[in-house]
Parts: structure tokens; sequence; C-alpha cells
């Protein structure tokens, strides 16, 4: 528990977006998210969380990329626009090998540099995060990339 | 006869030719035998081009007796021998067939140039003529054995390629060796030519070729969906069809031209060709055939195994993507649920949620591979149809899980109240309607303003059986146009949630009934009716 203590102080006000259309599963993450100390708003429809965005109020986005009308990311590429720091990290229950291509070609003109792999541990999610802010020391890290895909691998 | 005997004598080699009626006269007429006898047991070389034919067969295989050699000319009409310094020749045409008398005109030269004229006729004939040995087969044997002919001169070859594409009545195979051949065909107009041939003179068309970016726009641009018997098949360098070096073609089943390629670099045909076999031959042709089919229906199954493999891989996609899901909230709700007991109870819920949610995906994917296994099986009895219906309305409201669900009404009028008894399984019943109650519950709530969803009963009796048809019909956003041709395939699908196998279990489901399934958009514009029928064996009383 004192670590959990720890993490609070470390991602106090980080305000995190999660866009993803499965209601359960971003209220999910959301709650484990917050239980870490990050501020967390959630939408399901990507195309409402657009209208909703704000420019340079977000340190990260987590974005399911599998949605109806407006995929994971086309909505990054948009958010890039208006907001060229916001990082982000990519989830998917797809296969991986579905978005291989995207990930080598499009991820690195996006500055993406992860795509996570549903079902993932609230804490591996966490640590994700923590690691793409800054906030991790990396190297503690390299047990957990069982559950994701990253362009080093 | 003198003069004929003189000729003879002199003679070391002979070379005849004689039209249909020369054999009988040869063989009849004593004097002829004689000299033939006298031939025979000599050195002299007697080569014979003759038109074989059924009436005069039996005095050809006499003739052959005599000669050296003996070779068939369709049709031939002359009469004439030549020597090493002679030509004497005769007529035959208005004597009668069979007559034992000899040759009334003669003609006759000993001047060289005549002489060498006629022996330059005689090796024309004969290198034209087939062996009278096969010709005689042809005919006994009631089998048309046709020949072999190589031809060296390229320009030769393409003229009878031209010709013969442009000869074809019934059908054209066309096997070309490398995507340059395709367009060495296409330079010579032959493509444009064979769709022509087949759209104007119904004549059947296939080429099998292997394709590059600009083959396959070309044929695209052809339009060839449109056109049956026009088929241009690909094959692709990794479907291990491997036929580099020759160009076959087949004409009606009956000629083959196989053109050996020289030089694959060369844009015109002339130039890149090398020696080529023509046939009339029929174990030749049909070989052809036979090979030009197997690569056919070789390249055919490789495309079809390479969309196979498109949609299995497909499945595994959409089929993870959906087991993941509820998966990732089990796991996740089951994680936070000891941190958060003041949440216990939602997060309770979206478990039980969650977990039925991979229920119905696990169930749905069995169910297809039960179906493509064909090892489905059905528990059928007979059963009150109406009575069906009520009950799975009715737990279909009870069961909404808290969703709104549009009114959904039962209509009976125009069954008038009839109880239709079918033998089928109620289960799967049940299913077949719950999956149409989904969807178009699923498609009313994207089109909020809409009202309710209805279902009807019809009666169709025709001479063979007697049917109920169940309409499912709603006033939500319709059937995507794009999916309406594929509505009843699996992952036919435009939604982000759900496999697309819904559907597809359905048709399955309803055909094992001896049933049908089948969906419109409704004519006012709003929503869409689904539709499968049932028969049905009797009323209740």
């Amino acid at each position: 528990m004192s670590k959990t203590v720890k993490m609070i102080t470390n991602n106090k006000n980080k305000r995190i977006l999660i866009v993803d259309d499965e209601p359960d599963i971003a209220l999910a993450f959301k709650i484990g998210l917050e239980d870490s100390g990050f501020v967390v708003d959630t939408f399901n429809e990507p195309k409402i969380a657009f209208s909703n965005f704000k420019s340079d109020f977000y340190e990260l986005l987590l974005l399911d990329i599998k949605m109806p009308k407006l995929n994971g990311i086309e909505f990054y590429q948009r958010m890039k626009e208006i907001d060229k720091k916001v990082k982000v990290l990519f989830i998917t229950a797809s296969e991986i090998y579905y978005y291989e291509k995207i990930v080598k070609e499009v991820f690195p003109l996006l500055g993406a540099k992860r795509l996570l792999r549903k079902p993932i541990k609230i804490e591996v999610l966490v640590r994700s995060i923590k690691q793409e802010l800054g906030l991790f020391n990396n190297n503690n890290n390299n047990n957990e990339s069982h559950s994701e895909y990253s362009l080093s691998s | 006869m003198n003069k004929l005997l003189q000729f003879l004598s002199k003679s070391k080699t002979i070379s005849s030719c004689g039209d249909y009626k020369t054999p009988s006269l040869v063989i009849e007429v004593k004097d002829y035998l004689e000299i033939l006898s006298k031939i025979k047991k000599s050195d002299i070389k007697l080569r014979y081009i003759v038109d074989i034919t059924k009436d005069n067969v039996n005095y050809c295989k006499e003739l052959i007796k005599f000669a050296d050699e003996v070779r068939h000319l369709d049709g031939i009409k002359t009469n004439f021998s030549v020597s090493e310094s002679e030509y004497i020749a005769s007529s035959t045409l208005s004597q009668e067939l069979y007559s034992p008398e000899p040759f009334q005109q003669i003609i006759y030269s000993n001047v060289p140039d005549i002489v060498e004229q006629q022996k330059y006729v005689f090796e024309s004939f004969w290198n034209k003529a087939i062996l009278a040995e096969h010709r005689v087969r042809e005919i006994e044997e009631g089998v048309a054995l046709g020949m072999t002919e190589v031809i060296q001169i390229p320009s030769k070859t393409v003229e009878m390629f031209v010709s013969l594409i442009k000869s074809a009545k019934e059908e054209v195979l066309l096997l070309l060796p490398t995507t340059n051949a395709f367009f060495r065909e296409e330079k010579l107009g032959i493509i444009r030519y064979l769709r022509d041939a087949a759209v104007l003179q119904g004549v059947n068309v296939r080429i099998l070729t292997p394709t590059n970016d600009v083959i396959t726009k070309i044929i695209q641009n052809m339009e060839n969906d449109k056109l049956i018997n026009f088929v241009i098949q690909v094959f692709e360098p990794a479907s291990d069809i491997k036929v580099h070096t020759v160009t076959i073609l087949v004409i009606d089943k009956k000629e083959s031209l196989v053109v050996e390629k020289k030089d694959d670099y060369k844009e015109n045909m002339v130039d890149a060709i090398g020696l080529a076999t023509y046939s009339t031959s029929k174990p030749t042709v049909i070989s052809y055939v036979t090979i030009f089919e197997s690569l056919y229906n070789h390249a055919k199954l490789y495309e079809q195994l390479k969309i196979h493999g498109k949609m299995q891989d497909e499945f595994i996609n959409i089929a993870s993507h959906e087991l993941r899901t509820p998966t990732q909230a089990v796991l996740a709700y089951s994680d936070l649920l000891q941190n958060h007991p003041e949440q216990r109870d939602a997060m309770i819920d979206a478990i039980k949620r969650n977990a039925m949610r991979l229920q119905r995906l696990t169930e749905d994917i069995l169910d297809v591979t039960k179906i493509e296994s064909k090892t489905l099986k059905l528990y059928k009895e007979d059963l009150d149809l109406s009575i069906l219906l009520s009950t799975i309305v009715n737990d279909y409201k009870n069961n909404a899980e808290g969703r709104e669900i549009s009114d959904i009404i039962l209509l009976d009028n125009e069954a008038n109240g009839k109880h239709y008894i079918i033998n089928a399984d109620t289960q799967r019943i049940t299913q077949v309607v719950t999956n149409l109650l989904n969807n178009a519950v699923k498609f009313t709530e994207e089109n909020k303003e809409c009202g309710s969803i209805s279902i009807r009963l019809e009666e169709v009796k025709n001479a063979d059986c007697q049917e109920v048809i169940i309409n499912v019909k709603d006033a939500g956003t319709g059937i995507d146009k794009e999916i309406l041709p594929r509505l009843f395939t699996k992952f036919a699908t435009k939604s982000t949630k759900g496999t697309g196998l819904g559907l597809f279990i359905c048709k399955s489901m309803v055909e094992a009934h001896n049933g049908k399934i089948w969906a419109e958009n409704n004519k006012d514009g709003k929503g869409a009716t689904f539709s499968f029928s049932l028969p049905f064996s009797k009323y209740r009383d």
C-alpha cells in the first residue's frame, strides 16, 4: 500500500484522456488510473471526445484503435494538429499483426511509440503510462513487455 | 502403255501422284499391276501420293504393298509421274471409277526444265501429304487422327496464330507463359479480339496468364466481370504454376498451336518466338486441353485458398477482438473489486455482463464451427409456432437488462388466430428470432425517433408444401446497401462491435429446418424486414 501512496504523489494532477468505445473498459481503466493518482476523463465516442478536446490540457491520451466512425489513429492525427505536445498510448484487443504495418510506418510519423494489448493488467497499464510520461525509472520496467508491443521488438 | 513401260525401264526413282480413282486403276488393270510387280522386284524406288477415301481404301492397302512409301493428300486431282529425267501425265477425270480401262490421254516430256518443275510440284505435295497407313487407320477406325506439323518460320506461326483464333467457333484456350507474352498478345489485338468473339459470337474464351499491376488494370478496365464466357484467370508466381517456355493455344478442342518462346524481352511476337508445333491430332490436342485445364483449376484453387486464408485471418482477428474485450473488463473489475467495496455491486454487474457476452460469443463460435464441419444436430419436436413466438417475445422483454426496448408487437391478424404446428428445434428457432429481434432493437436504438418492432405471420401454400413466413419488421436505420448483398455471410458487419456471425448462424439454422431467410429495406424507406420461412405440417386442432 505504501507504494501506491508514493505513486499518488508522483502522478498528481497528470491528466489523462481515455477514448474507448467500450464503456465498461473505459470506466475500469479510469478507476485504475485514478487509484494511481492520475486525473482521468473518458469518452466512448471519439467524435464527442474530439469536440470536447481541450488543447494543452492532457498529458497523455490512451486510445483504443478499433472504434466506430473515427478510429484511434485518425483521432490522434487530428489531436496532434491542435495539441503538438500531447503524448499517446494506443491499445487494442485486435490481433497485433493486424497493425504491424501501422506500428512500423505510421507510429514514427505520429511520435507514437507503443501499442498496448488487451487484456492488460491495471498495474502494467499504469507502469506503461508512467514510463511514457517519464515518471518511471526505465530500468525497473524490463519484465513487463509481455503485454505490449513496442517498436524495438 | 508402251510409253509408260519405256518410262519405267529407264528410271531409278519414280514419284507418282494420283487422284482417288488411281488406286483402283493400277490394281484392276492387269498391265499396270504387272508393272507394279516389276517395280517391286526391281531396285526402282517408288513413292506414291493418292487421295485415300472410304471407297478406295482397300485398293490403297494393295498399292501400299507395291510402293516404297505411299502418302495421302486430301482431294488431290492430278495424275503424273516424274523420274530423274522424264515426266509423264495422264487423265482419269473422265474415266469411270473402277473401270479397268487404261489411261486414255498421256502427256510426256523429257525437257529438263519441265521435269525439274514437276519434281518440285511433287515434292511440295509430298511434304504436305500424310502417311497412307495413318489415313487408312483413320478411315478404318473411324477416328480423325489428324496430323502434327512443326513450323519453323515465326512469321508463318504468327499468321497461323491469328487465323486460328479467328476461326474459333466454340472455344479458345490460351495459356501465356509470361507477362511479356500477355503484352505481345495485347499489342497484336488478340485479347481485345477474343473478348469481342466472346461477346458477339458466343465463343467461350479462357486465358491463363501471369499478372502484374498493369495487366491487373487492363483486365479490370475490360470489365470482364459481366461476361461468363470470357475469363482471364491470373496465376501468381507463388502459386507453383511454372510454364515459362511455351504459349499454348487450343481452338475448339480440335487444333492446337504450341509456340516456343525464344526471347521474352522482344516486343513483337515474330521476334520473340522460336519453333511452333501445330496439331490436329486428337491425342495431342486433348493433352494440351488437359494441361490447360489442370493449370487453370490449379490457379483458381490457389485464388480461392488465398481468399479462404484471408477470411480465416479476418475471423481470427474479429474473434480475438471480441473475446479479449469482455475478458479485459472481467479481469480489470476483478482486480479493482477489492479496493473499491463501495462500487462492489456495479462492478459485479459489469463482470456478469461481460461474462455473458463472452458466453454468447463462445456459443456463436461453436455454432459456426458446427455449421462448417457439418456436425450441427437439431432436436426437433412438434411445436405450436404462435405459442413459441409469444414465449420468445416475453422472455426477450424480461431479459432486456435495463436496455430501452422499443415495443415488440406480435401480430396475429393475418394468421387469423391459426396455430401452426412446426417440426423444429425450440432452442434454435428461439436463437433465430432472438437474433433478429436483437438486430431490430440495435438498429432502432440508432434511430431513436422510430417506433415499434412487429412480428407478423404469413401463410404460403403451393403444390409441394405449405409454409409459414415469420416477418420481423423494424423502423430503424435499415440495411446498409454495401452489406445487403452479403448480409447472411460471415463477418458481414459494419459495426465495430460484434462478429458479424449472427445472421450467418440464423441462415444456417433456418436452412437446417428446410426454410429460407431473406431481408429487405422497407418500401416506405424506414427500417427493414427480415423474413424466414418454415414448413408446417398442420394446424393445431
